[in-house]
């Protein structure tokens, strides 16, 4: 019983570190993807000490599992990664067996790069998983003009996650 | 061995570069102080810049060293919503220009609104100059002489992006080029046959102003790999108070572009079209005596290939490109069409990326134009390039 207060200590805590701009959008792409209204959210709790050999961050409740009408639909990650100038805040979401089904970028914060945000550019990464091959810039995921820096960073911020799910599963947190 | 020794080479006789240190940031676990301070998740400020070193070779001339261009550029995040932007540009060493400074405002997720001394969107290298994104040491001709690059000039304007329809789009109004000032006896022309619009640009210094023009680009990116652009450019041209209402003191000028690039594994290709109509020319001409053509044309087309694996981290790229340019694509009936001026170049080379930010390139130009009799000078030229 203890421990279940602290767990909600600890998520209404963390719900507080991915803002709430942020997560509203998330929500809503999640929403649109599974064509639902009602879900919910369980932040998948990482150890500080896994945390720190992920290359993927996972401290900020950022990776959760999606739940309808009690059932597991599917898995979420929220990362941010390097344009020029600024950062940009992303969605990955995960069927139930941690293939990606989709990706969206959620906000783009400078002017050169946005072509990122592209549907049919993101839809390179789905159905990658931590046992499919590695996602390479230039070779299997093509690159677009003009927006070189953000496709290389959001490529190995991709290949970064799917690593660490690795990691996580190895370790049996997921 | 062979790799060495090309490397070697290629450095001895020159270098230009390429990329961002955000690059560096991402792809290397360690940073320095200097990238930790770029890593702007927690800094409003960002520094970064580009420069390019040439060395140009014409063949039976002596040949020419330069700092061609120096630029540093500083961004400042404001809030999440605010952001300033600006280059400072040192030309030769000894110029000095500020290339761009704007306000950008985002007044949503994928459209800003944007003030102040800004680039034009026309064509691919008038925005993306930086050296490491083109080929060759120098810019394509074109983008000199039809799009006069780095073409500035102050304005506001709204640009943004359809994530779902894969597409971009800009619009802006800016401040036009200046056509001809007066020293208080006769009127000077700024504007000329052999390279257009060029003498014209205002670049934001206590530039004239007596009129709007109005310039937009549409972007595609939805096929993978392939980006195209549509760009246009309309108005007239700026005089003063006391030429503005002499006939030929201003032109009307229309600038169309089309352009694509693409990019595929080992192989990039890009190309692009430029033709630009000019009112009134006749008697502009007979105002400044110049011999400004009604029409400019040019295009060119560029295939590349690197030659080292996807997976080094270093890239060779050899390419070629062939362009036209014309900026007496047509003239007015008093102008006599100069086919000097119609001319082209075969550019053959190698970008040789050390690293993302930095490139060494070399390449040789095969120059000629329609002028019957006439032989222009190849060149040779190497260059060195950084951006990050």
């Amino acid at each position: 019983m203890k421990n279940s207060y602290l767990l909600l200590l600890m998520l209404i805590l963390l719900s507080f570190i991915i803002p709430d701009k942020i997560m509203k959008k998330a929500d809503k792409v999640i929403a649109k993807y599974y064509e639902i209204e009602n879900f919910s959210k369980e932040t998948i709790v990482v150890s500080e000490e896994i945390n720190s050999i992920t290359p993927s961050e996972f401290g900020k409740s950022n990776f959760f599992k999606i739940h309808s009408e009690n059932n597991l639909i599917g898995y979420g990650y929220i990362g941010s990664a390097l344009s020029k100038t600024s950062d940009f805040d992303y969605l990955v979401l995960f069927d139930s067996e941690m293939i990606i089904i989709k990706s969206k970028v959620l906000i783009y914060r400078e002017e050169y790069g946005g072509e990122i945000g592209s549907k049919r550019w993101l839809k390179q990464f789905n159905g990658k998983s931590s046992t499919s091959d590695e996602v390479i810039y230039g070779d299997n995921i093509v690159p677009i003009s003009g927006a070189t820096i953000s496709v290389r960073s959001m490529t190995r911020s991709i290949n970064d996650l799917l690593k660490s799910i690795k990691t996580l599963k190895n370790k049996k947190v997921i | 061995m062979k790799k060495l020794v090309l490397i070697t080479a290629l450095f001895i006789a020159n270098m230009a570069i390429s990329q961002t240190i955000k690059d560096t940031i991402v792809s290397d676990i360690q940073v320095n102080s200097a990238q930790r301070m770029l890593n702007k998740t927690d800094t409003k400020l960002t520094i970064g810049g580009y420069g390019e070193i040439t060395y140009n070779q014409p063949e039976s001339l002596n040949g020419e060293l330069d700092v061609q261009r120096l630029v540093m550029m500083f961004g400042y995040k404001f809030n999440d919503k605010v952001q300033f932007f600006t280059e400072i540009e040192y030309e030769h060493v000894k110029e000095v220009f500020v290339e761009q400074a704007f306000v950008n405002y985002s007044v949503g997720d994928n459209i800003s609104l944007r003030g102040g001394l800004m680039l034009v969107p026309m064509g691919i290298v008038n925005e993306y100059h930086e050296p490491t994104t083109f080929n060759g040491v120098e810019r394509p001709s074109g983008d000199n002489k039809i799009v006069p690059t780095t073409w500035r000039e102050i304005g506001v304007g709204v640009n943004g992006r359809i994530p779902d329809a894969s597409l971009s789009y800009q619009a802006y109004i800016f401040n036009g080029f200046k056509s001809a000032e007066s020293d208080g006896d006769e009127v000077n022309g700024l504007l000329k046959g052999s390279n257009g619009l060029r003498g014209g640009r205002q670049k934001g210094i206590q530039s004239t102003v007596s009129s709007p023009t109005f310039s937009a680009k549409l972007d595609y990116y939805g096929i993978l790999g392939l980006r195209l652009g549509l760009s246009g450019y309309f108005g007239e041209t700026q005089a003063s108070d006391d030429i503005q209402d002499i006939d030929g003191a201003i032109i009307g000028v229309s600038m169309v572009g089309l352009d694509a690039r693409y990019k595929f594994q080992k192989f990039e290709a890009r190309g692009q079209f430029i033709y630009a109509s000019l009112n009134d020319t006749d008697l502009y001409n007979e105002l400044t005596g110049k011999d400004l053509g009604s029409a400019l044309m040019g295009y060119y087309v560029e295939g590349g290939y690197n030659v080292l694996p996807i997976k080094a981290k270093q890239r060779l790229v050899a390419f070629a490109r062939y362009e036209q340019y014309d900026t007496h694509a047509s003239t007015e009936d008093n102008t006599q069409r100069n086919d000097a001026y119609n001319r082209n170049d075969l550019t053959v080379g190698l970008s040789y990326h050390i690293v993302n930010g930095v490139v060494v390139k070399g390449d040789y130009q095969f120059k000629n134009n329609a002028l019957s009799g006439s032989t222009l000078n190849n060149q040779l030229n190497f260059g060195i390039g950084v951006w990050f």
